[in-house]
């Protein structure tokens, strides 16, 4: 197949990526949807990085929803450790069994003679006590067990330990994990894995070599303002572009946390609510606290509200 | 088609991107996956698969527009579509042409794709000869020189810019790392190409007109075209490969300059060098050391695994706990006599700040003040004439700075504490409160005294150090930035 070809129709799937994303509420830009494309095609885990508030974490549910599969997440902390992340056996029900096996032992060894005998017997038996029935699978070992291929959150993979990340290495390379009492359990169909950080630690070297690594900033008005329309369709059109301008401004600022997508999005949200149809001063005044979430940054742009306000009106 | 790749890699790794060869694969992989066909999805895609910091992902922005300005974008590796490349690589080399000149400059890099699909790549040479380069090489050596009146004469740029880059591939052009060798490689490049031929038509031609003739000025008209065009690619190369070379020369050497004498201009680079450094050290020691058995029984484990033996509980397992990242306390002194190190000293406390959750910082010379939230909140560059400003210039007083600092922080130090004093330990002849700091050394898990000064000179003149020594856990000169970054990493390591 000749290169332009082949590019043709990798950019056609990726377009249809896109619209799948659209269609389900998320608008990705072509970057993003490469990243997918590239993920499943290649079978590699997906970096995400990126200012909170982005869409990182609804990328993945975007993807799950998109690809119709199940959408299993694990979120990291300090801490976290095996037996919450991959398996855990049911030692209630493993007692329970122990009681039992007691109370039937009885029949069982009924008719043997000496102990021998009766440890002859008892090898004849299957050794249920550790067997996959009393196996608790958690996120990771469950991504591995969805039959027709899942999607695997690991969701602010910074905040787990340093031993956590290097444990999900191997998961991540071979999508497979040994559990000394069974076997290898190996994943069917793989499942799309995301990786999300927020920097609070760099995120290793090892592990940022086994993926692609997508990283999403803030997004342009144009594409601000499409998924203001798709979020939030009862906007006018004319206040979305104001409020996306303001928004965009808002974001030049030296100021603690600039104001992500998701506070653009419950501003816009909340504008509505108030039966908006034009930005001003007062109102945007009073909803600030929507968008910055320190009282520093909120005195820090107070004076120049009614400047952004005007312009943002004039450029909507 | 995979020469290619390794040579871009090789031309990421100047840009200062680092890429590890199983990156190199993957990469290869992915971009075998989409082709060579489309330059955005390309680009996406290795930017995807190589690039993994945001700072990276600029860095290879940049390299992509330039490198693939004139490398080509087809994969010529498989005999089937080799005429069709051929043809597309004239296509693209038609275009190429005027974007030629604009694509070195990254203003344009950033999605503009009629501009960046134009500069394809004219002189494609290199990616052809990558197909099987020995046994090429000769022939088409050969080929161009036979050529190369005749390229000149029908000014046939595309042909011409591929027997540059050709020629270039041979004299190893890749090899190139600083300006100076520019004529170098130019000069051999025009030999490679066939110069001698073009001498001796020169010659030829003024043997039969005359100095000066018009066949004569014409052939040298060419000769200076041709060389143009030669230095031009030899730039473009010395951009691609070298861009970080003397950047990284000049970083060695201020990383063991002694800090009095890092001299104004060199402030800026000095303070990315002090970030770099600061996220190093962090980055190595934020990993946490695990005290196992100790502390409390973790009950659930021990449940879990002595079920298989009837619920007894011999087997028992322990709580591990974790020892926090250090707390630091850095007091800075910026008095007039270490002003011209206090410079650095804050700007590396102020990248430590930004690098460890835990930093306090402090500055006095004869008061002192907490400077935390002025690091917070400012940017680098007004923080630290701020600060130089509210508490730098005047005379040193150890003393009353020591007592400001018990007022405000003794009460926070524990044992989990490092404080470190950065300062020269002169106080013009007052008392340094030496009883202050044997208080904070005996709260403190770890105190550290760095001082500008050659040991030699402690205690001479109104230095107090041999006072103040005694009350910490190590006290050590620090003059260059190399000395500053062992000694915290000794910091980190000890107090981890």
């Amino acid at each position: 197949m000749s290169d332009k070809v082949k590019s043709g129709a990798v950019q056609a799937e990726i377009e249809l990526i896109k619209d799948g994303f659209e269609a389900g509420g998320y608008v990705a830009n072509t970057h993003i949807a490469t990243a997918v494309f590239l993920a499943k095609a290649l079978d590699k885990p997906i970096l995400v990085e990126g200012p909170p508030g982005v869409g990182k974490t609804e990328l993945a549910k975007a993807t799950a929803s998109y690809l119709g599969r199940e959408l299993i997440r694990l979120q990291c902390y300090e801490g976290l450790d095996e037996a919450k992340a991959l398996y855990e056996w049911k030692y209630g029900k493993q007692l329970l069994y122990t009681q039992v096996l007691k109370d039937k032992l009885a029949d069982l060894m009924a008719g043997t003679n000496g102990i021998d005998e009766a440890m002859e017997r008892l090898h004849t038996f299957d050794d249920t006590f550790f067997s996959p029935e009393f196996l608790e699978p958690r996120p990771l070992l469950k991504a591995l067990q969805v039959p027709d291929g899942g999607v695997l959150l690991v969701d602010e993979v910074d905040k787990s330990d340093q031993e956590f990340e290097a444990f999900l290495l191997e998961i991540l390379s071979d999508f497979q994990v040994s559990i000394p009492e069974i076997g290898t359990i190996k994943a069917d169909v793989k499942p799309v894995v995301f990786l999300t950080s927020n920097n609070t630690r760099e995120v290793g070297d090892a592990l940022k070599r086994r993926c692609l690594h997508l990283y999403i900033s803030f997004p342009d008005q144009k594409l601000e303002m499409r998924i203001i329309e798709k979020r939030v369709p009862g906007v006018p059109a004319s206040l979305r572009s104001q409020l996306v301008t303001f928004v965009q401004e808002l974001r030049t600022k030296t100021i603690k946390k600039l104001p992500a997508v998701s506070e653009t999005i419950d501003w816009a949200r909340a504008l509505l609510l108030l039966h908006t149809d034009e930005l001003d001063e007062t109102l945007v005044r009073n909803t600030l606290n929507l968008l910055l979430k320190f009282e520093d940054d909120i005195e820090s742009v107070e004076n120049e509200i009614p400047g952004m306000v005007r312009r943002a009106r004039e450029g909507g | 088609m995979s020469k290619m790749m390794t040579s871009f890699v090789e031309a990421l790794r100047a840009a200062d991107v680092q890429v590890s060869p199983a990156e190199t694969l993957d990469a290869m992989e992915a971009a075998d996956l989409v082709g060579f066909g489309d330059r955005t999805l390309l680009k996406d895609t290795l930017a995807l698969s190589l690039a993994k910091t945001p700072e990276e992902k600029a860095f290879f922005d940049e390299t992509f527009d330039r490198f693939f300005s004139f490398e080509t974008m087809e994969n010529s590796t498989s005999d089937d579509d080799a005429a069709e490349s051929q043809q597309s690589q004239a296509n693209d080399g038609e275009q190429g042409d005027d974007a030629d000149n604009s694509d070195g400059d990254a203003s344009d890099s950033d999605g503009e794709e009629s501009d960046a699909a134009g500069s394809g790549g004219p002189p494609s040479g290199s990616g052809q000869g990558g197909a099987d380069p020995e046994e090429q090489a000769g022939e088409e050596a050969a080929q161009s020189s036979q050529s190369l009146m005749e390229m000149l004469q029908s000014s046939d740029r595309n042909a011409l810019s591929m027997a540059i880059a050709r020629a270039g591939e041979e004299v190893g052009i890749r090899n190139i790392r600083f300006f100076t060798q520019r004529g170098l490689y130019g000069r051999r490049i025009m030999e490679r190409i066939g110069l001698q031929e073009l001498i001796d038509a020169i010659v030829a031609a003024e043997r039969e007109e005359g100095v000066g003739g018009p066949r004569v000025e014409e052939l040298k008209g060419v000769r200076e075209r041709l060389r143009r065009d030669v230095d031009d690619y030899v730039e473009r190369n010395l951009a691609l490969y070298a861009q970080n070379e003397g950047k990284r020369l000049r970083e060695e050497v201020l990383e063991s300059v002694r800090l009095t004498n890092v001299e104004m201009r060199d402030f800026k680079m000095m303070q990315s060098l002090v970030r770099k450094m600061a996220k190093k050290l962090v980055s190595l020691h934020s990993r946490r050391r695990k005290k196992a058995r100790r502390g409390h029984l973790d009950v659930r484990r021990t449940i879990r695994h002595n079920v298989a033996y009837d619920g007894m509980m011999f087997d028992t397992h322990w709580k591990r706990r974790k020892v926090d990242r250090p707390e630091v306390m850095a007091i800075c002194d910026v008095s007039g006599s270490v002003s011209t190190v206090a410079r650095f000293l804050l700007m590396f406390l102020y990248s430590l700040g930004e690098v460890l959750p835990k930093v306090r910082s402090f500055a006095f010379s004869g008061h002192l003040g907490e400077v935390t939230d002025l690091f917070e909140t400012m940017d680098i560059e007004q923080a630290i004439p701020q600060i130089l400003h509210e508490f730098g210039g005047g005379s040193t007083d150890y003393g009353v700075s020591l007592m400001d600092f018990a007022d405000v922080a003794l009460k926070d130090i524990d044992n989990r504490t490092t404080v470190i004093l950065l300062g020269d330990g002169r106080s013009n002849y007052t008392d340094p409160r030496a009883d202050i700091m044997k208080q904070i050394y005996a709260q403190a898990r770890r105190v550290i005294i760095l001082n500008p000064e050659p040991e030699g000179l402690w205690g001479t003149g109104d230095s107090e150090m041999l006072k103040l020594k005694p009350f910490s856990h190590k006290a050590q000169m620090c003059g260059s930035l190399k000395d500053l970054e062992r000694v915290v990493d000794d910091i980190l390591r000890t107090a981890a």
